[in-house]
């Protein structure tokens, strides 16, 4: 097997790495399927290119790039990009969704001390994040 | 049909300071008017204030923002059968005397939301210079979406009909809701008129308008309006 540097050796050893820690942090249900998804793939990929200085080396003339440590930049670059895309759509969306949930449970909570009758009497709620 | 019912809504953010002298002048001036308060988040016992005073208060865990708390009581409003709500600021700009003359174009039907506006007529009020190229600035936009003149976009005292709320119980914007919901509100088919109002300086509390939202607010409201015009009508 052809390497064209002690860096390449590193990047893809340190991708099959990465990928590998991805696999188990969804084996212990720290990340989930959805998420893991980019992960895997742009790290597979990673060591695929690492592992295969030919696929390498003709990807890199493909695009018009001058040195295949580029080629390895430019996808690492385009992967973070993608992946920081998406966590701000779904940012987005979590906010959304946390707001309306705020919405629907100061009403429900309204309801709910009506029901009792103690709501002129109650007390602020306790704020999240203070010691009880 | 008995007479419409009305319900001031007051979004309130950490407003313990402003908000008894709020309450008060409301039940002085317009006793005749059932009062929400919205209390979005606050840490400062804004909520027991209003409950001391035997005002329903719905609490939000955290804040999602005045436009967040107005859809809160929108709701409360719709579900409690009201017919016409109007958003009073908790801090002490909004006199409640000007109730009766904001709701008078909605309680006869001639307009869904009304305004109240400090620049309509010569009331008195005069922004700093930043403010006024902003406040120029966004009734230009909407005058260029709906062809309508709106001196006073960033008026935080309007009174919106039933219909205007059964839309914005679901669909409101979280923060700022000004221009971009203006705009919103015109294309669907309600109709806006604007009411000459004093405002009052803040009492009390910071004012909603720092460094950071004063630099944010035009990107959002500029970007907001856009893509409400971009939106379908319907």
């Amino acid at each position: 097997m052809e390497f064209l540097s002690r860096t390449q050796v590193i990047a893809a050893l340190a991708a099959v790495g990465l990928a590998l820690y991805v696999l188990e942090l969804v084996r212990r249900r720290r990340l989930s399927e959805e998420y893991s998804l980019l992960w895997v793939v742009s790290s597979v990929a990673a060591a695929v290119l690492g592992f295969s200085t030919p696929l390498l080396r003709a990807i890199t003339r493909a695009l018009g790039i001058l040195y295949e440590g580029s080629t390895v930049f430019f996808f690492g670059l385009a992967f973070a990009t993608a992946m920081l895309l998406y966590l701000s759509v779904k940012l987005s969306r979590l906010g959304q969704e946390n707001h309306t949930l705020t919405r629907e449970l100061a009403l429900v909570r309204f309801e709910l001390e009506e029901l009792r009758g103690d709501r002129p009497a109650m007390a602020p709620p306790a704020a999240p994040g203070e010691p009880a | 049909m008995g007479a419409p019912r009305v319900l001031v809504i007051v979004p309130a953010h950490d407003e313990a300071e402003s908000l008894p002298a709020t309450l008060d002048e409301l039940r002085r001036k317009a006793p005749g008017f059932d009062v929400l308060v919205v209390d979005d988040g606050s840490r400062d016992g804004t909520a027991a204030i209003a409950r001391a005073r035997h005002v329903p208060v719905v609490s939000h865990a955290v804040n999602p923002g005045v436009g967040g708390a107005l859809q809160t009581g929108f709701r409360w409003a719709m579900a409690r059968g009201y017919d016409v709500a109007v958003q009073l600021d908790a801090d002490g700009q909004h006199d409640p005397a000007h109730l009766d003359a904001l709701l008078a174009p909605v309680l006869r039907g001639e307009c869904d939301v009304a305004i109240g506006s400090r620049y309509a007529a010569h009331t008195g009020y005069r922004a700093p210079l930043a403010r006024r190229i902003g406040i120029a600035l966004f009734a230009a936009v909407v005058r260029l979406a709906v062809g309508q003149r709106i001196t006073d976009t960033t008026s935080g005292y309007r009174a919106y009909d039933r219909k205007v709320m059964a839309i914005c119980q679901y669909d409101f914007p979280k923060d700022f809701p000004d221009s971009p919901l203006l705009i919103d509100l015109a294309r669907r088919g309600f109709r806006l008129a604007e009411v000459p109002v004093e405002m009052r300086r803040r009492e009390a509390g910071r004012s909603f308008y720092t460094l950071g939202r004063s630099l944010y607010y035009p990107y959002k409201n500029l970007l907001a309006s856009l893509m409400v015009l971009l939106k379908r009508p319907g």
